[in-house]
């Protein structure tokens, strides 16, 4: 067999689901790197106490000043890439035998749901971040607004998750089994829990409470890794053709990477 | 008028064809899309998240979460069981009409367990207008915010459930579609609502 370049050129030349696999690596990349700079790097998740006073609160901005700049400085760097997986998502809604308002509805939502989600809390952080010596109570201000920001716009991700699941339930084309659509009905079901984190500062409904936060968490890995592995799956079976899609055939898909499907451009 | 396919058993018609469908089908290993019992036992895990919690945070403070407890009326909450377990059975009733083929009856049955579900609803609304009619609400503490939390999850799931039954109705109502393969897979989704709700009511009624 030839080398590995020669195989990336030949792909790149001859797949017919390139641009699909460009979409869906930069899915996987995305959450890998997010998981990263949240967890590891920034060290905002699993998000601090609700109910810090502001001296506790300037001096957790203090421990993570650089973790803060530097990892978020990434995050703005990266967050392009969540086109590609809205794209990819809307794509496997195209797909089906339902109307495209689904795609589009859940395309728009996903995309305005990135600035509260997402963009609002690492834009708080980082001001706060980079001047340490601001008023303690302003720095509260912004750290309050960046995590209630994060956790308490979950519910606009509810709506996404209910629309993906009527298209899965009404779709004649076999994208997705119906149990997906399903775990969507489970996953928004987990953001409207999110909601008491706009009454709570302690206990298990504050921003990182044990169900706020923690159960939540757990629920939407879960449902993440299962739609980048169905994802992944709907891609090996794509015929770029309009009716039911055709099964799985594995030996191919095993015996060389992804990308490695002999469909001709 | 003779119909072959169709025999009258009391009140009911009974379709033979749609009986020998179904028990051509009846190997299968469960009622219903076996993809429902995916979402049944995933709900069943989130829950039993909940629930944990619940127990851990009442293990350390038994007197508050007792104290609240006897604030509680415990006859709605069995009231409320009733009801849901009257509509449980009633939509158990509408599933094996709609085997047998006695759609018209299936369909009453499935009314009914509408009905049941509303009266279920009414009485929670009921009974939460009380609860803050006298001061209690989501934030007075702990044991009421698990209260108000368990029971508001729950009415949500119920909420969803009245949609599930309006497929199950839709299914039901003209012979051009009746698949009971939907049929028994609302009528799941429905019992999973029941059985959660039991659940919910044995920890925060009835434990002491």
């Amino acid at each position: 067999m030839s080398s590995p370049l020669e195989r990336i050129a030949w792909h790149w030349r001859h797949n017919a689901k390139l641009e699909l696999w460009i979409a869906w690596w930069a899915m996987v990349v995305f959450y890998q790197l997010y998981g990263l700079l949240f967890f590891v790097v920034t060290r905002v998740q699993p998000p601090p106490p609700a109910w810090w006073d502001a001296p506790t609160v300037v001096q957790w901005f203090n421990d993570n000043h650089y973790g803060l700049l530097v990892g978020f400085g990434i995050c703005f760097l990266i967050t392009g890439m969540l086109g590609a997986v809205n794209a990819l998502l809307a794509y496997s809604m195209r797909r089906m035998s339902v109307s495209p308002a689904f795609a589009y509805s859940y395309l728009l939502i996903y995309s305005l749901s990135a600035v509260p989600g997402m963009l609002l809390t690492c834009v708080a952080l980082v001001v706060g971040a980079m001047r340490p010596d601001r008023n303690p109570e302003l720095i509260r201000w912004l750290y309050d607004f960046a995590f209630m920001a994060f956790d308490g716009t979950m519910g606009v991700f509810l709506i996404g998750s209910l629309i993906w699941m009527v298209a899965i339930l009404l779709d004649k084309n076999r994208v997705f089994p119906k149990w997906f659509a399903y775990l969507n009905l489970c996953n928004a079901l987990t953001e409207v829990v999110v909601a008491p984190a706009w009454i709570f500062k302690r206990g298990v409904f504050a921003w990182d409470g044990a169900i706020t936060w923690w159960l939540d968490m757990v629920v939407f890995v879960i449902y993440t890794a299962v739609f980048i592995t169905l994802i992944r799956k709907m891609i090996l079976r794509e015929d770029f053709g309009t009716s039911a899609l055709p099964d799985l055939v594995e030996p191919e898909a095993a015996a060389a990477p992804p990308g490695l499907v002999r469909a001709e451009r | 008028m003779t119909n072959l396919a169709s025999v009258r058993s009391g009140p009911h018609e009974i379709d033979l064809r749609a009986a020998a469908s179904y028990l051509a089908k009846s190997t299968r290993f469960v009622p219903g899309q076996p993809d429902m019992w995916a979402f049944v036992l995933f709900e069943a895990l989130v829950f039993t998240g909940y629930f944990g919690i619940y127990m851990v945070h009442r293990t350390q403070n038994p007197e508050l979460f007792l104290g609240s407890q006897a604030q509680l009326d415990l006859r709605i909450g069995v009231l409320n069981t009733l009801l849901l377990l009257v509509s449980s059975w009633s939509i158990a009733r509408c599933v094996r009409a709609a085997r047998e083929g006695a759609y018209r009856s299936a369909l009453s049955q499935a009314y009914l367990t509408l009905f049941f579900g509303i009266a279920f609803l009414t009485s929670k609304v009921f009974e939460w207008s009380r609860e803050i009619h006298k001061g209690y609400t989501l934030s007075t503490n702990e044991f009421f915010s698990f209260y108000f939390f368990l029971t508001g999850i729950h009415f949500l799931h119920l909420l969803i459930g009245f949609v599930v039954l309006g497929v199950v109705v839709y299914q039901l109502w003209s012979p051009a579609r009746r698949s009971q393969l939907l049929v028994e897979t609302g009528a799941t989704y429905w019992h999973t609502v029941d059985f959660l709700w039991v659940m919910i009511f044995a920890l925060l009624y009835v434990m002491r």
